[in-house]
């Protein structure tokens, strides 16, 4: 194998494979990155067997071939180079690579590209195309929301679903849950029920570039994927086996008490309650309180601690239905409202020890569901 | 974890030296040298809560009745004691020693753990730094122990203080050294031992046993089958086994209150309004901090001094005076004979929980029920006015 690569582009390749590198795997050739020409461009790969992602980049190629080339050597030599023209020459007999700058020579030992494991190609025909930036934001609404619990692998997922020419995504922990569904613009999709690992979806956000792009989705029948496809860069997961929980029966159907608040205060008072739930278990109590003829309703949001301190602070807030007691998680209640795009936001309850529902005002197709936590009464 | 562990630990028990009479004298310097306790009148039915090492050499000694103390000691001066300086000068302590390490278990207002493994210095050289630290910083003289575990560390310090002469506050340091630990303890009498009482002494006394070591040279086996599993812990303490670690995080078990009347009391209003008074302390401390408890317990003393516990578990936890107090009257009713005179009541909440548990999604039929039960009760409430319906514990 003998390429030309600009340094610029190759830096920008390594950065997006290597999140799929294994460094500490059992396999050692999972450290690294399979590096091999590919129809006139060069194609780097890396994957940790449950997920993988695929560059292709831009390059002059003299010879073809490939090898796999230690991920972490290679970025960072990469990294340190100018911004230049980097030529890599391979000897296939030492596998050993010699990669050439203007200033500077390096032979990075490698591992055959045999050793790698297969990454198929597919398909992408029937795939579902989808905007990169809508995709984007379904992702940041929902996979924060999944659980990091390895022990109930299903929860760590998200659940995608298409059906009728709408596409929902869902995650639970098992204290929330986060829906959010949008519509398709090619209404006769093939129906799809997976649980695609929420790391997998975050990465997919991270390197989904800006801007009107589509990304292709396909599940390879039988094969356990999902593949995700944007121009020059694939990513593809195992799926999460088991049966994500029927999280329609958790969607609370009415509430008793609908208060409609500005999304930024709501988060500010939230980011402060935090700061002093921090030290004890994150409980933040939400006392909602109708206004009346003379004074507007509010949602006052205290937190305290027995070693920093205590917080209270009142937001004003349109309230509909009864007053209400209630406590938070208040991380749970400002991660989602990082998350809400809209400048309001209605909390729906019903009573202390029900489910509270975060609608943004205006946006039907989120929501999110927080246990409350007991009060002890 | 890079650094090697010492194949052992090192643990310091530190004790404050008559606590409350150093802080005493802190206050009142007059009382320096002077035979002096801290506790109640002389009158009533006060007892010693703390005295000072002059007060010691005349025989006076903590929990001996103020009555009795006064008798062996005629000069002996007699001080109220500042709860709130006890604390504050405790928590001064207490910080002095985090800052040496966060692994501080605080078991009493004058006593604590520490856990210095992971410092590099000698044990005994740490001990000798806090000890110093301490009397500079607080005035206040302590003693230390240091060993390998919890045990010996508590019966190390314990026997430093017993080593001086009596005369004066001992600052006292006694190290055991790894491996040394079985042969520290032979010598000392059983009691000196955790969870040997003066009944369990006494029957060890009954087998001709009197020193740890004894108890270490008997039979596990015979020890297991007349103390039980009781047995099976002294026989590993008396080797000066014990693996527990140095704890943090002291969770509060119970909370209670108890009076001691200055004069025995049978009149049923009376005692009610004693009951409800602890009951209502008990509350107070419970929502300070922050907990709710389902287990209700009294504790009755009669004039004989016999005492009996009784306890009751409720169907939810609860923090509220009301219901302990009816609760406690409930046990005190079915246990004490009309007219039976009173000479402690007491009463108490465990089996405690901090309110504030996360509930989960899956929890949907037990939300529901609780969710379901405070709406009905809230429409109630807006059609027939706050008063139509209360939970029980309003």
């Amino acid at each position: 194998m003998k390429v030309s690569v600009l340094q610029e582009n190759l830096a920008k390749g390594l950065g997006i494979v290597s999140r799929a590198v294994s460094p500490r795997s059992t396999l050692p050739v999972l450290a690294n990155v399979l590096v091999a020409t590919d129809e006139g461009r060069l194609r780097l790969s890396a994957t940790n067997l449950e997920l993988g992602i695929t560059c292709w980049i831009g390059a002059k190629i003299e010879e073809e071939g490939s090898t796999t080339v230690p991920s972490r050597t290679f970025s960072d030599l990469i990294n340190t180079l100018p911004n230049e023209q980097i030529d890599m020459d391979l000897n296939v007999r030492s596998q050993s690579l010699h990669v050439n700058s203007a200033t500077s020579n390096t032979d990075i030992k490698c591992i055959d590209a045999q050793e790698f494991p297969p990454m198929p190609a597919y398909e992408l025909d029937g795939g579902m195309e989808l905007n990169v930036s809508d995709l984007k934001e379904m992702i940041r609404q929902v996979a924060f929301a999944a659980s990091t619990d390895e022990a109930r692998p299903v929860l760590t997922g998200v659940l995608i679903t298409v059906e009728d020419g709408e596409l929902t995504m869902a995650a639970a922990d098992g204290f929330r849950l986060s829906v959010r569904t949008a519509d398709l613009s090619n209404g006769n999709s093939p129906s799809v029920h997976a649980v695609v690992p929420a790391r997998a979806l975050s990465e997919l956000a991270r390197i989904a570039g800006d801007g009107d792009e589509t990304v292709t989705m396909v599940l390879p029948p039988g094969r356990g994927q999902v593949v995700f496809r944007l121009p020059d860069i694939e990513l593809t997961s195992q799926l999460i086996e088991g049966n994500f929980p029927e999280y329609e029966q958790i969607i609370p159907n009415g509430s008793k008490t609908r208060t409609v608040v500005a999304t930024d205060a709501f988060l500010k008072a939230c980011k402060q309650a935090e700061i002093f739930a921090r030290e004890g278990s994150l409980i933040a109590r939400l006392n909602i309180t109708p206004g009346d003829d003379m004074q507007p309703g509010a949602i006052e949001i205290s937190a305290q601690s027995e070693e920093t301190g205590s917080n209270e602070t009142v937001v004003d807030a349109t309230i509909e239905g009864d007053p209400v007691l209630i406590a938070f998680n208040v991380r749970f209640l400002r991660e989602v409202l990082d998350v809400v795009e809209t400048p309001n936001v209605a909390l729906e309850t019903t009573a202390s020890a029900a489910p509270g529902m975060i609608r943004p005002l205006g946006e039907d197709g989120f929501l999110h569901v927080i246990m409350p936590m007991h009060l002890g009464n | 974890m890079d650094n090697p562990q010492p194949p052992y630990r090192k643990i310091i028990h530190l004790d404050l030296d008559a606590f409350y009479c150093a802080v005493e004298e802190l206050l009142d310097p007059s009382l320096k040298g002077k035979p002096f306790a801290v506790g109640g009148s002389p009158t009533g039915r006060g007892v010693v809560t703390s005295c000072s090492y002059p007060a010691r050499a005349f025989g006076v000694h903590s929990a001996m009745p103020m009555a009795r103390a006064v008798q062996v000691c005629k000069e002996l001066v007699i001080v109220r004691g500042s709860r709130d300086e006890y604390s504050r000068r405790s928590r001064q302590v207490m910080k002095v020693l985090r800052q040496a390490t966060p692994l501080v278990e605080q078991i009493s207002i004058d006593e604590a753990f520490l856990d210095v493994t992971d410092n590099e210095k000698l044990a005994s050289a740490v001990a000798k730094e806090l000890q110093a630290r301490i009397l500079d910083e607080t005035g206040l003289p302590n003693s230390l122990g240091v060993a390998t575990n919890k045990l010996i560390a508590k019966v190390a310090s314990d026997v430093g203080k017993k080593a001086g002469d009596g005369k004066d506050y001992p600052n006292a340091i006694q190290v055991v050294p790894p491996g040394r630990e079985a042969e520290f303890l032979a010598p000392l009498p059983t009691k000196a031992l955790w969870g040997v009482g003066p009944k369990t002494a006494a029957r060890l006394a009954e087998l001709g046993i009197r020193t740890i070591g004894d108890i270490a040279s008997w039979p596990q086996d015979d020890l297991r089958r007349r103390f039980g599993q009781h047995g099976g812990d002294l026989a590993r303490r008396a080797k000066g086994i014990d693996t527990r670690p140095v704890s943090t995080s002291r969770e509060t078990k119970s909370v209670s209150q108890e009076i001691t009347f200055r004069e025995d009391i049978s009149d049923e209003t009376e005692l009610k309004q004693a009951l409800r008074k602890q009951a209502e302390r008990v509350a107070k401390a419970l929502a300070y901090k922050d907990l709710k408890g389902k287990t209700v317990k009294i504790k009755l003393r009669w004039p004989d001094f016999t005492t009996l516990t009784r306890q009751t578990t409720l169907a939810a936890p609860t923090d509220e005076a009301e219901i302990i107090y009816k609760t406690g009257l409930q046990l005190m009713n079915a246990n004490r004979k009309p007219g039976q005179a009173v000479r402690l009541i007491g009463v108490g909440v465990s089996n405690l929980e901090k309110p504030g548990k996360q509930l989960t999604l899956w929890d949907v039929a037990e939300y529901k029920k609780e969710a379901q039960l405070e709406i009905a009760v809230k429409e109630i409430q807006k059609k027939f006015g706050e008063d139509a319906i209360k939970q029980g514990k309003e």
